[in-house]
């Protein structure tokens, strides 16, 4: 039963990614392929805050999530007025600087050693520390920030965000300053992302930076895209159907090298078929046109 | 005399990333596809060569022209499988881009596979070292700055002069002009993709030669052409040329400075301050980055 607590942890961590993402893409329209490099950095932050300066877990979230929001600024000011290929690209330069600052800050990071040993998070005197326990811990989260998104995307606000991806230019002519929205809905969802990044590391107890890699914010792209960009449901579908499928691939008893390989083979293939037939993905509103 | 090695080497290391960036310019600056697989091909042709090289024990001639065609003929496959439905379709270039990170993922992890995941060497032994002057040069390092020399010159020669040549640079600057002109457009895509995949594989090859090749060279070689591409000038390939010999020569001029594991960390600040100051590249042209929605 512990496995089914430990995959329902990691649906919760990861449509708490899908949901956060589908922000910016999906509902604003800009590619981003940096969302694990603000996991990664609400990882580290809750991490070393709780470790070394002998933070709670609530007050490190609460700080790590400020951190993400605050570095977004930093990618998002010079890049997020380019055209959809060339924001592709300079997240993806972001995610790599990242990655590889938590690679090469020995001192800070402890490189591609990692970090054990981490403190589970303690809510109201009870230690979190079964697969039970964690899930709901997890689920809450997720819950409670999808209600937010959710009243977000439907705020007046949300209308904004829908108006920019479908013609910035005629949003820009309604009055509406473009560049100042698109920055603050860039940093909502790296501040979001930061949450996850800290409930993955109160819940494996162990960081390093191989879970922050560029080929991990492909995958949460995958998600948003294939479960549906800019629809409420279409993350929490796409993070249930990738956990799932290659937990599905387990009962086969391929050897783990094989399947790993297979998993990641799969999602590319249903990538590919579905811009084909079905761009705005299994529950989207949105078809990137 | 340090200086001087270093300058070498960042020549050599400007080669490998100019062919590179052109080829992923022939592509872009005429598809105006995003062309993640590219990466993906990089890999491909590596571990092709080390198919042909050490499997079938083929020579060298013969496993290079082996590589390159069938690498430059997945290119023809990519454009006439996943590309051009799209294109049917009128699907936006964004549907392209991620159709392509999918097809990079799906190749990515194919190959260990069939190759494992560990390094592959091409060729055992050291490499004897020639000295030219006062800097030393390994003989793949040689047969590096001839082949760049004479697959650059060719490429850029025919663009400027060979009929295929102006109908790529024709559709480059506007497509539909180019259609009415009777141009055809499937033509020249298949064109660029075959000819960019196959100097994709050129500079595979002559890496993995050096070096050897693992899984995950692909990313890196994508990112080297995409930041030269834009560095240089999008729109240019002379731009894509002179882009990757600065990134070249730059990124070994700060290994001198600081150690080698930050490289990427430079290269991306590197683009994120020619996209904040110098969007058109350094030799620019009129397009504007920020245009549009892609």
């Amino acid at each position: 039963l512990n496995y089914l607590w430990h995959i329902l942890v990691l649906i919760s961590l990861y449509a708490l990614l899908a949901m956060s993402l589908n922000l910016v893409v999906g509902y604003t329209g800009l590619m981003s392929l940096c969302h694990a490099a603000f996991y990664g950095i609400g990882a580290y932050t809750t991490t070393l805050l709780m470790m070394r300066a002998d933070w709670q877990f609530f007050p490190a979230l609460l700080a790590a999530v400020l951190l993400s929001g605050l570095l977004s600024l930093l990618i998002g000011i010079p890049t997020l007025r380019l055209r959809g290929d060339f924001l592709v690209l300079a997240t993806l330069g972001f995610q790599v600087i990242v990655f590889s600052i938590l690679y090469n800050a020995d001192s800070l990071t402890n490189g591609p050693y990692g970090i054990p040993g981490i403190p589970t998070p303690r809510l109201a005197g009870l230690e979190v520390n079964t697969p039970f326990r964690y899930c709901l811990f997890a689920g809450a989260f997720a819950g409670a920030l999808g209600l937010l998104l959710r009243a977000l995307v439907m705020s007046p606000f949300g209308r904004v965000l829908k108006a920019i991806r479908e013609d910035e230019i005629a949003a820009a002519a309604m009055g509406k300053n473009v560049p100042a929205l698109k920055m603050t809905v860039f940093a909502i969802a790296a501040a979001f992302a930061a949450v996850p990044g800290a409930l993955f590391a109160g819940y494996l107890r162990y960081i390093d930076p191989t879970s922050f890699t560029t080929a991990e914010s492909i995958f949460i792209l995958a998600i948003v895209v294939i479960g549906g960009a800019g629809s409420l449901a279409g993350p929490v579908i796409g993070a249930v159907l990738m956990i799932l499928l290659p937990e599905a691939l387990r009962f086969l008893h391929l050897p783990e090298a094989v399947a790993a390989n297979l998993r990641q083979i799969i999602y590319g293939l249903l990538l590919i078929v579905l811009m084909r037939v079905r761009p705005q993905g299994l529950q989207g509103k949105y078809g990137f046109d | 005399l340090l200086l001087l090695q270093l300058l070498a080497n960042g020549i050599i290391n400007g080669c490998l990333f100019a062919l590179l960036a052109v080829g992923f310019a022939l592509i872009y600056n005429t598809t105006r596809v995003f062309h993640i697989a590219y990466g993906a091909t990089y890999t491909v042709a590596a571990y092709l060569c080390y198919f042909f090289l050490v499997r079938m024990q083929w020579t060298i001639p013969a496993a290079i022209g082996g590589t390159v065609l069938l690498t430059s003929l997945l290119g023809v496959l990519i454009q006439v499988f996943v590309y051009a439905p799209l294109e049917r379709k009128r699907a936006s270039l964004l549907v392209a881009l991620l159709s392509s990170l999918g097809l990079d993922v799906v190749l990515v992890n194919l190959i260990p596979m069939f190759f494992g995941n560990e390094t592959r060497v091409l060729r055992p032994g050291a490499e004897p070292v020639l000295t030219v002057g006062p800097v030393f040069l390994s003989g793949i390092q040689l047969a590096v700055l001839v082949t760049a020399a004479l697959l650059l010159s060719l490429v850029l020669l025919l663009l400027r002069y060979s009929r295929l040549g102006s109908m790529v640079r024709a559709v480059r600057d506007d497509p539909i002009l180019a259609v009415v002109m009777g141009i055809d457009q499937g033509q020249v895509r298949l064109a660029v993709f075959a000819a960019g995949s196959a100097l994709a594989g050129m500079a595979s090859i002559l890496t993995a030669l050096d070096v050897g090749v693992e899984p995950n060279v692909g990313m890196p070689a994508l990112l080297v052409a995409a930041v030269a591409l834009i560095i240089g000038g999008v729109g240019s390939f002379g731009g894509a040329v002179v882009g990757g010999f600065f990134l070249g020569v730059l990124q070994s001029l700060i290994v001198w400075r600081v150690s080698t594991r930050w490289t990427d960390t430079i290269t991306f600040t590197l683009l994120i301050l020619f996209l904040l100051f110098r969007p058109q590249g350094l030799l620019g042209t009129r397009h504007r980055l920020e245009e549009g929605t892609g």
